[in-house]
């Protein structure tokens, strides 16, 4: 078959196959017992066993079919080498050069000679006799693992680690332990201390041995399978630094020293104005320093954009369309949990445009901004854009708008339907059904990093969708208000407007109580209602929040707005993140904590209420 | 038969409150020394059970002291006694062999439970 013109495809998505082989092969190496992992890799290897064979590429397919097999055995075997994963590194460059010798229309290079270098078999998959042997030797080299924490009162922690592991040097081999012997001896005194240690002496024993030592607050033998995630999850999290910036955190923690001294020496002597310069001193090196760590978490879009073009490229020569893509603005930076959480939602944004708001040419473009402490993400398509009617219909149809709403609602509020769980996925064939395919996912994936969704939509004009998200995750602005005498804080990023009403401005429409707020009609909830808090004497003139909640504008009757602040918000230890409405706490100056409200779960708990009732 | 010890410390004040701290739990102390010359000293001729050894004292300090002491009999079971600040200093006669460390200010609990853990056979 004349497969020439499919070439480019393939090898685009060759290289995408390859590239996540690398990126499963590098998180093994941590973890050479994930299942997931080697599972993964092996359907990577099968898929491009599949497309090189297609091809007809056959020393590409010799290879990847090689790997297949190899990556079997590892799958029987529950585990991954670190020689292998070496060995599949060094794999996937040939099968990379493979691709250029495919790219320059050269004859493919022989692989027989890297395949004769494929480690040898392990040996436990050739002999299963063996496996006894095997077990005693791995517990036996594994050791046991033992952690020691000690009493916060404890004097001289190094030392005191230093004596315990001399004491259990003597009981048996010491194989690892963290902080290592060296590590105590450079000065390092954690309240903690793992070691794994190889002894013929029974648990019981070491714990009565150690329980001499009334300096230790807690021993445990913790099992293997707890400790490895937890290796893992710091190891996910790591983050590069340049050098630069690092430099830059020394010089100001030497300013603060310096500055240290300067407030120390104006205390003793009774120098108030010294005090004072040094106070002010310190407020601006903290400033900076929080600014600097703040930089640390940020990363540009850049990398999320990368990915697009090779999204709508292949998406768009698959269904036959020519569809440009445009990025402006890759350059902003957001903090980093934010641009991960972002990810999925973004390719699936520019997907739906591409796939349903784009009929054959057209020009998906994708903007960033930034607003003050927010940034702005916007897809948009020059397509025929959303139509009203056919969502209004199709809600009606689902049931989710009665036939008195569907008349009122207006095109705003008809758009967020799309979000709807659901919404579109019922009905494949409608012509705006596919608009919604998994934004109810990309709008869950916005709110949890404390963003809102936006979507308009002019007929035969195109769709825009606009995600509003906060720059930082941990240093936040929030509004502070008070309710029933308790300070709470609301990230600034999910109010619309803060207002004071005066009670003769209040309608009611039936139960519900409404304001007219700048020529719509939004419902009032009350705060301390939705608290279960007791009922206060009426406020005049009533404090608002303008808030958004589900796609819908709403008046949160509170009973002082108190102030806007940058905090630092921190989550909540367990078992108080089991609490709805709640996404962490934050210390003001003056020492109160208080709560940061989630708003999006409080209502949701209350519609959950309502439900059972 | 009651256990032997040897107490190091510069200072009588230490001495004194430590051989009370000794004799109530039943030890015997068979010598005090205010320098790591007369600990060794000590040492050779008695063979005890236990040297408690104050670190920073004039002419031979407890941590030559006790690297010497260890040399001579490297099962000689040896406590160091010194106060905060001195962090680094019983870092350093852990890692010389110190078998455990007493931080002054101490309390008699403290002495005997480490006195206790170090003299019971494991």
């Amino acid at each position: 078959m004349d497969v020439a013109k499919f070439r480019d495809m393939f090898l685009a998505e060759a290289a995408e196959h390859l590239e996540s082989m690398v990126d499963i092969l590098v998180q093994l190496d941590l973890d050479q017992e994930d299942q997931d992992g080697i599972d993964a890799l092996f359907r990577e290897a099968h898929s491009i066993k599949g497309m090189a064979a297609t091809m007809e590429h056959a020393e590409t397919t010799k290879l990847a079919h090689h790997l297949e097999d190899r990556l079997d055995s590892c799958r029987q075997l529950g585990r991954i080498s670190g020689v292998e994963i070496d060995w599949f590194l060094a794999a996937t460059d040939l099968l990379e050069l493979l691709l250029d010798d495919v790219r320059n229309q050269q004859e493919e290079r022989s692989v027989a000679s890297f395949i004769a270098t494929s480690p040898k078999e392990p040996v436990s998959a050739i002999n299963p006799d063996s496996k006894e042997d095997k077990g005693n030797l791995s517990l036996g080299k594994q050791g046991q693992l033992i952690c020691l924490q000690l009493q916060a009162s404890v004097a001289a922690p190094g030392p005191r680690f230093l004596v315990l592991l001399k004491k259990l040097a003597e009981l048996g081999t010491i194989i690892e332990s963290t902080p290592s012997t060296e590590d105590l001896l450079q000065g390092d005194a954690p309240n903690q201390l793992i070691l794994r240690l190889e002894s013929d002496i029974p648990q019981e024993q070491i714990y009565q041995q150690l329980q001499q030592y009334s300096e230790l607050q807690a021993i445990t033998f913790p099992d293997e399978a707890e400790k490895k995630p937890q290796q893992k999850r710091s190891i996910d999290k790591t983050v590069r630094i340049s050098t630069e910036l690092l430099d830059h955190f020394i010089n100001l923690t030497g300013e603060l020293i310096t500055n240290r001294y300067q407030l120390q020496n104006a205390l003793k002597t009774h120098d108030w104005q010294g005090l004072n310069d040094g106070v002010g001193q310190m407020a601006q090196l903290v400033k900076n320093l929080h600014h600097q760590v703040l930089k640390v978490r940020m990363v540009s879009l850049e990398g999320l954009t990368g990915r697009l073009s090779r999204t709508v490229h292949d998406l768009s020569r698959s269904l036959g369309k020519e569809i440009k893509l445009q990025v402006d603005g890759a350059e902003i930076e957001l903090d980093r949990a934010i641009v991960e959480e972002l990810a999925d939602p973004l390719v699936h944004m520019v997907r739906n445009a591409v796939d349903h708001g784009i009929e054959q040419n057209g020009t998906v473009s994708v903007k960033a901004w930034r607003e003050r402490d927010q940034v702005l993400i916007q897809v948009a398509d020059d397509g025929r854009g959303i139509d009203p009617e056919k969502i209004r219909q199709q809600a009606l149809d689902q049931g989710l708008l009665s036939s008195d709403q569907a008349k009122t609602i207006r095109d705003y509020d008809l758009f967020q339907l799309i979000c709807q769980p659901g919404f579109s996925t019922a009905e494949e064939v409608s012509e705006t059904s596919g608009r919604g395919v998994g934004m109810d996912v990309v709008k869950t994936a916005v709110e949890q990093v404390g963003g809102i969704l936006l979507i308009d939509s002019t007929p035969g004009e195109g769709s825009r969708i606009t995600l509003k998200v906060p720059l930082s995750l941990a240093i936040i602005r929030v509004l502070i208000v008070e309710c029933d005498g308790t300070r709470m804080a609301m990230p600034i990023s999910r109010v619309v407007q803060t207002a004071e009403i005066s009670p003769e401005e209040v309608q009611s429409s039936g139960k519900q109580l409404m304001i007219n707020y700048q020529g719509e009609r939004l419902p009032l909830l009350s705060l301390r209602k939705i608290l279960k808090l007791p009922q206060g004497p009426p406020p005049n003139p009533i404090p608002l929040v303008i808030t958004e909640v589900m796609g819908r504008k709403i008046g949160l009757v509170v009973d002082q707005l108190m102030r806007q602040q940058e905090v630092y918000v921190q989550r909540l230890p367990a078992p108080f993140d089991q609490i709805r409405g709640c996404s962490g706490g934050t210390i003001l100056g003056d020492g109160q904590i208080i709560l940061l409200l989630d708003l999006q779960s409080l209502f949701e708990r209350r519609r959950d209420k309502e439900k059972i009732a | 038969m009651s256990k032997k010890v040897i107490i190091v410390d510069d200072a009588l004040f230490m001495r004194t409150m430590l051989r009370d701290i000794f004799e109530s739990a039943d030890w015997q102390v068979v010598a005090e020394a205010e320098d790591g010359g007369q600990a060794i000293a000590g040492y050779k001729k008695h063979r005890p059970d236990l040297v408690t050894m104050d670190i920073v004292m004039p002419e031979m300090g407890g941590i030559d002291a006790l690297k010497r002491i260890l040399a001579e009999d490297p099962s000689a079971t040896i406590v160091v006694c010194s106060a905060l600040g001195q962090k680094n200093l019983i870092m350093d006669a852990v890692n010389a062999g110190a078998k455990d460390f007493i931080v002054k200010p101490f309390q008699r609990a403290q002495v005997l439970e480490v006195v206790e853990r170090v003299t019971t056979a494991s």
